[in-house]
């Protein structure tokens, strides 16, 4: 095999590792609990609207007292009067009659118009990728035990193998004021902004995602920012206009030599002007009935995150700790069925690259944007801009642009389908622990992710244009 | 034989024109009807409207609450103070009825065909429950009076025989909260009256 086709092969292994590890949303388990359309708090989903957002806020939970908005029958384990004989009574809960769970598929068709692109020209020039085009599999679960206790699950099957992604218990209203302090144990997202992960019509994620020691160190699993991991966050709602999370993961540990525990810890803070409250409680409904994902509003947000990354040193073969600190900050502007979302955050890593053979700093710079409009409620046109550059200690400072614009289509409410363009426009390539040029990697993943491999005549400097894809997605659920 | 002294005949007969006369004043009471909306209506089920104070006193009754395929059955009672619930169980399994309202009570736990008893002697709502199967739940409404009716399916009720006068009617509900509302009762006639209960 030749260096180029290793090298696009790892490329296309990467990418499918980002794919396969890119959740999708929507959970039809919700719509039959409430006997509520997917509309209610999707647009295109997993896309959410104000009040699909402040339901994943609350928990999972509906303003108000949640129980009243349930329709699907329940078997009670138990009566609430039996909190009255507390602790001589278990404390009372509630299972859906039916499980509550939901299914679902997705996948993306590539067609690489350019055949001299990075892609095709290491897949011999393959211009219809069809493989992935049942990518994924989804089996989903949402349920509530009472008003304050929820549940939430998912297991995604896919080429690598099934994983549970999302496996929580949400203990919510725990003290002071309702919505003021929750807390979420077992495995999902880290919460870093305001609204949910997955916060894009273009890509899977809103968060934009820099795997830097996947590019610089070769790991296969490496740190990012969004990511499914355990441990356990603590959240909340205050006055409905300030939201916040502080948390506490396992983090990555991919090192062979075992026995290192990483203490990864986040804080994000938000405050939302206009619009629904952060938590939906008081809503007298949208300006317009007619367009209920519309409002007038500005969400600022804040986090920082640290991780302690454990992974096998490229140069000793021992064990490898590289710490982080990301600095960053999002902003989402309404205006009506026009929504602008922009992201930046800085990612220092204290040893994240080799440079003579010597791990040294590396400083990772995202950017991320994406403007939507709702021309219909079943069509958004979008445009998405990234922009990841790297900057390491002793190394040229290198950065990669995509412009994916696209449009989302809800074929039915539970039925979308969305066609995106990915143009990409690199100055220079990381070199990985050889020194050679490599593949770019990152993005929101999936159908816009950042991939260009380097051919062998390029250089660390080099820079390079092309039309890299042209992205199918469908995806279904119910 | 014994002979009944005058004084004696007129306070027996003084007691039965007494009683005579409550029976035609019951039997010539009034109507309170109506429609109670719910707020969620899937709460509607445990909902009763009643007539608050109505002086008088009233015979104690006996009524039955059974425990049938593990439910209580009628999930609603509606009793008066001084009345007296019997709990049957006609399941194959041990039933324990117990309530966490009001005064409190345990009446043990009780196997096929075999019942228990008690005396209401305080007004107030008691939920029904079985320490053996905590998914079970029934309501005893314990009304001052008699006059008060379970809505039935579509919200409505029909409280009868109700003595003429002005009472306050009111609506429990087992998760909402309703209004109460100065209703006057006419011999004879029909006073409609509709509520809302909401949170």
């Amino acid at each position: 095999m030749t260096r180029s086709r290793s090298v696009a092969m790892k490329v296309l292994l990467a990418t499918a590792a980002l794919a396969a590890a890119a959740p999708a949303g929507a959970i039809p388990a919700f719509a039959r609990k409430y006997g509520t359309s997917c509309l209610t708090c999707h647009t295109v989903y997993p896309k959410l609207t104000p009040f699909g957002e402040a339901f994943r806020r609350n928990g999972y939970r509906f303003p108000g007292v949640d129980s009243d908005y349930v329709k699907q029958e329940t078997v009670p384990l138990g009566q609430e009067q039996n909190k009255k004989t507390f602790p001589d009574s278990v404390w009372p809960a509630s299972l859906p009659v039916s499980v509550p769970i939901a299914i679902g598929a997705n996948g993306t068709m590539r067609v690489y118009p350019d055949k001299t692109a990075s892609v095709p020209r290491g897949n011999n020039g393959t211009q219809f990728a069809l493989d992935d085009f049942v990518g994924e599999a989804h089996l989903w679960a949402g349920a509530a035990l009472d008003d304050t206790i929820t549940l939430w699950a998912e297991l995604t099957i896919a080429d690598g193998g099934a994983e549970v992604e999302h496996a929580q218990v949400l203990f919510n209203d725990l003290v002071g004021p309702k919505h003021a302090v929750n807390l979420v144990v077992g495995k999902g997202f880290p919460i870093i902004t305001s609204f949910g992960a997955h916060s894009s019509y273009i890509a899977d994620q809103g968060i934009a995602s820099a795997p830097v020691s996947a590019m610089l160190l070769g790991s296969g699993d490496p740190f990012v920012l969004v990511d499914n991991v355990t441990g356990a966050e603590v959240s909340g709602v205050i006055a409905g206009r300030i939201d916040y999370n502080v948390g506490l993961t396992a983090g990555k540990n991919t090192s062979t030599f075992g026995g290192f525990n990483s203490e990864n810890w986040y804080a994000h803070a938000g405050f939302k002007v206009g619009g629904m409250r952060l938590d939906g409680e008081g809503s007298t409904g949208a300006e317009d009935s007619l367009h209920p994902w519309a409002e007038t509003a500005l969400t600022v947000d804040g986090f920082y995150y640290h991780s302690n990354e454990h992974l096998d040193d490229p140069i000793s073969g021992g064990p490898l700790a590289d710490v982080s600190s990301t600095v960053g900050g999002q902003l989402r502007g309404q205006l009506g069925s026009l929504e602008l979302d922009v992201g930046y955050y800085s990612q220092q890593h204290d040893r994240g690259w080799v440079n003579a053979a010597a791990l040294a700093k590396v400083t990772a710079g995202v950017f991320y944007g994406e403007l939507s409009y709702v021309l219909f409620p079943w069509m958004v046109p979008s445009i998405r801009v990234e922009n990841i550059s790297l900057d390491p200690s002793g190394g040229a400072r290198v950065s990669d642009l995509h412009v994916m614009p696209g449009i989302a289509f809800l074929i039915r409410p539970n039925l979308k389908f969305v066609v995106a363009g990915n143009i990409e426009s690199t100055n220079g390539f990381p070199l990985d622990t050889g020194g050679n040029p490599t593949a770019w990697q990152g993005g929101a993943a999936d159908w816009g992710a950042f991939v260009a491999s380097p051919s062998p005549n390029y250089t660390a400097t080099t820079k390079k244009q092309e039309f890299e894809s042209l992205s199918f997605f469908l995806a279904w659920a119910m | 034989m014994s002979r009944i002294s005058p004084p004696h005949a007129s306070r027996l007969l003084a007691a039965a024109l007494s009683l005579a006369a409550a029976s035609l004043a019951r039997a010539e009471g009034g109507t309170i009807s109506g429609k109670v909306d719910v707020q969620p209506a899937k709460y509607l089920e445990e909902t009763i409207v009643y007539v608050k104070a109505v002086p008088g006193t009233y015979t104690p009754k006996t009524h039955d609450m059974d425990q049938q395929g593990m439910k209580f059955v009628p999930h609603l009672l509606v009793v008066t103070q001084g009345d007296t619930v019997k709990f049957l169980n006609h399941d194959n399994v041990v039933h324990n009825v117990y309530s966490p309202d009001n005064e409190g009570y345990n009446l043990g736990s009780f196997k096929q065909n075999e019942d228990r008893s008690y005396t209401f002697k305080k007004a107030g709502v008691y939920s029904q429950l079985c320490s053996v199967h905590p998914e079970m739940l029934g309501y005893i409404f314990v009304g001052q009076n008699p006059y008060a009716a379970a809505v039935d399916k579509k919200g409505g009720y029909v409280i009868k025989n109700v003595p003429p006068g002005s009472y306050q009617v009111a609506v429990w509900n087992s998760k909402l909260k309703g209004p109460e509302k100065p209703v006057t009762v006419t011999a004879g006639k029909t006073v409609e009256e509709n509520l809302t209960v909401k949170r």
